[in-house]
Formats: structure tokens, C-alpha cells, sequence
């Protein structure tokens, strides 16, 4: 990051090239459309690019990143809610569905009939997860997928720890509740060996 | 369902994610090796978090850091064109102030010009007649008064007023 700053555009570029899979990631489980998540992951980017004299060398540069991912986030949702989009169900067909390799993603090999099962599993859990307030799901993937601890949560949310430790026990109590149907589920992570969250 | 307070449920959810401290962990664990709902409780939370492990893992572009190169560089080469077609901000009120002289001064001539050509014709006439007619004008109140010209001759008559022209004391 420091190259960068100093305008070292092919740093800015292996930059990009080692954080992107993580930020689109993130992106994607927020604001759970795949070309929204890049579109913003790109202008996170851009910022940052356009942010390079201001960075501190003291800051963790994921952090400072994930600072601007969730403050584009959470206005790109605020700005759906202004103006609403008819979302494509997942379980649709066609262009803007989940693509072929997400599909595939968790595919350990099961038969075609249980391979359906866990699409529809995936989906209920996406519904569930799109349930959550943008705090909550925010709070919920950084947490999950980047495996921050609070600390840094709060450092990216821009709030106490003692709001992120209450935001996460609201959230994964939303999550509860809309799983519940699904906790016992055969295929689920209990029943099949898949890894435990903690 | 144990039956938890916020406060109770928020250190439960802060232990499964290892942020409890030392004394504070091995209290709730000793609570949970105790009550079997709270166990349940523990159990259903966990599996409920390790549930999210079923999302879909979303693929990036192959292109991602091509197209964002690229946007940065067509954002660089729009700065670059917008530097050159605006110009700076103290090299623009001399070109203002240059404009605003160019428009009164054709709005001076304009004036100039149609006054000039386009004066009323007969406005030195109407000065010539105002001369002419000055004892008129001057005497106008009285003339006023006047319903005639014969009425006017008549006054002029000397016998009007009783003077005998031919008669002496």
C-alpha cells in the first residue's frame, strides 16, 4: 500500500489482484446480487486508489478497505430501499441466476437429488441472511467470512465493541429463528460432517 | 428454549466466538455442563452459524483487475481532458469582464446610431412653430376666454364701448 500511495500503479494492481476475491465475496453475501458485488468491490478500489495519500502506514490496510466496502454497502442498500428492484429468485433460470460455478460451490460430490436439496438449502439460508438488517448481515459476514474479531468489526462499522457483541447475538438470534426448519435438515453441516462455524 | 436475558444471550454468542475472557468463559461453561437447555441452546446456535457454510462461494470475474485498471485509467484520462478544456478559475473573470465592456459598448452604438437614423422627422418643424406662435401662446389665457374670431374683430370696434368718434364735449 505504501507503493501505492507513492502512485505506483502496478502495485495498486497486485493489490487489487490479492484482495478481490475476498472483497467481492463479502460484497456478494451483503448486498446478494454478483454484479452489484463487483461493481461496488471495483469502486471500493477506486477509492482507495483515490484515498492513497491519506493512508497511514499504522492502519491495517483490511481494515481501512472493509471501512469503505461497508460504508458503499450500506448506501447501496439504502438506496434500493428508495428504489425497489424486484429480485430475481434464486431458484430462477436465466442470465442473472447464480452462475454454474456458484452452483457447484458446495458440491461434495452428492447425488443429483441432494445436490438439488442443498441449492434449495443455499437459497433458504441466502433468504435468511437477507433477512437480517445491514447491520446485522454486515456485522454477520465480516464476522463469518473474514473471520474478524470484534475489535476489528467495530474499527470497520465505526462503532463500540460492546454494539458489535450486542448486533451479532441479535443477529445470529434472527438467524436462529429463520432456520430453525433447517437446523436438523438432512445434509445439513450437523449431519454430514461439514465444519462448524466455531 | 433456555430461557436467557439480552445480557446472558449476547456473553453466550460472544463465548462460541471466543471472545469471552478467561473467568468469564469458564463460568459459562460450567453453567452449560449444568443445564441441558442451555446446552441445546449452545448446540442449536452453533449449527445454525455452521449452516452458513451452504452459501454459495461467488467467482469472481477473471477480469476483475483488468476492468478496474481500466476504469482507473479512463478516470485518470477524463481528469486529464477536463484539465484541458476548463480553464482556471483566475483566467476567467478577465475573458468576463472583456465580454461585459464588448456588450455596452455595441449597446452605446446601438443607441447612438438609431437615434441618429431614426429621429422623428418633424421634431425641428415642431420647434420652428413653437417660435412662431410664441405671442399666441403667451396670450393663451386670455385667448381663452375668446369663443370667436368675428367675436375677437368686434371687440376692435370703437363704438363698441359708447366712444363717439365724431361727437366733442
Amino acid at each position: 500500500m505504501l507503493r501505492v500511495r507513492d502512485d505506483d500503479a502496478e502495485a495498486f494492481a497486485e493489490l487489487v489482484e490479492l484482495y478481490h476475491p475476498r472483497l467481492v465475496t463479502v460484497m456478494h453475501h451483503v448486498v446478494g446480487n454478483a454484479d452489484e458485488a463487483e461493481d461496488l468491490a471495483q469502486e471500493v478500489f477506486l477509492r482507495v486508489f483515490r484515498g492513497r495519500k491519506k493512508y497511514h502506514p499504522k492502519a491495517k490496510f483490511s481494515t481501512w478497505l472493509y471501512t469503505i466496502a461497508n460504508n458503499l454497502a450500506l448506501n447501496a442498500l439504502r438506496n434500493r430501499q428508495r428504489k425497489p428492484v424486484v429480485p430475481l429468485n434464486l431458484r430462477d433460470s436465466g442470465p442473472l441466476g447464480p452462475r454454474p460455478v456458484e452452483q457447484l460451490a458446495k458440491d461434495t460430490g452428492a447425488a443429483p437429488g441432494e445436490r438439488i436439496e442443498q441449492q434449495e438449502l443455499a437459497a433458504v439460508i441466502q433468504e435468511a441472511l437477507a433477512g437480517l438488517n445491514e447491520r446485522q448481515r454486515v456485522a454477520v459476514v465480516l464476522n463469518k467470512f473474514e473471520d474478524m474479531n470484534y475489535a476489528e468489526i467495530a474499527e470497520v462499522m465505526e462503532m463500540s465493541v460492546k454494539a458489535v457483541k450486542s448486533l451479532l447475538s441479535r443477529a445470529r438470534e434472527n438467524l436462529r429463528l429463520a432456520l430453525k426448519d433447517y437446523i436438523y435438515m438432512e445434509g445439513a453441516p450437523s449431519d454430514n460432517g461439514a465444519p462448524e462455524g466455531n | 428454549m433456555a430461557n436467557l436475558s439480552d445480557e446472558e444471550r449476547e456473553n453466550l454468542v460472544a463465548y462460541l466466538d471466543n471472545e469471552l475472557d478467561e473467568a468469564a468463559t469458564q463460568e459459562l461453561e460450567a453453567r452449560i455442563n449444568l443445564d441441558p437447555d442451555l446446552r441445546k441452546e449452545v448446540e442449536t446456535l452453533k449449527q445454525t452459524w455452521g449452516l452458513l457454510d451452504f452459501l454459495p462461494k461467488p467467482q469472481p470475474s477473471p477480469s476483475f483487475t483488468h476492468r478496474t485498471m481500466e476504469r482507473l485509467s479512463l478516470e485518470k484520462l477524463g481528469r486529464v481532458v477536463d484539465t484541458g478544456k476548463m480553464p482556471a478559475a483566475a483566467s476567467v473573470w478577465p475573458r468576463r469582464l472583456a465580454w461585459a465592456a464588448a456588450v455596452l459598448l455595441t449597446a452605446g452604438l446601438g443607441y447612438a446610431a438609431a437615434h441618429y437614423f431614426f429621429a422623428p422627422p418633424d421634431s425641428l418643424g415642431q420647434d420652428e412653430a413653437l417660435v412662431r406662435h410664441l405671442r399666441v401662446l403667451e396670450n393663451w389665457r386670455q385667448y381663452e376666454h375668446v369663443d370667436d374670431l368675428d367675436f375677437l374683430r368686434a371687440l376692435d370696434a370703437p363704438e363698441l364701448f359708447g366712444e363717439d368718434t365724431g361727437a366733442s364735449d
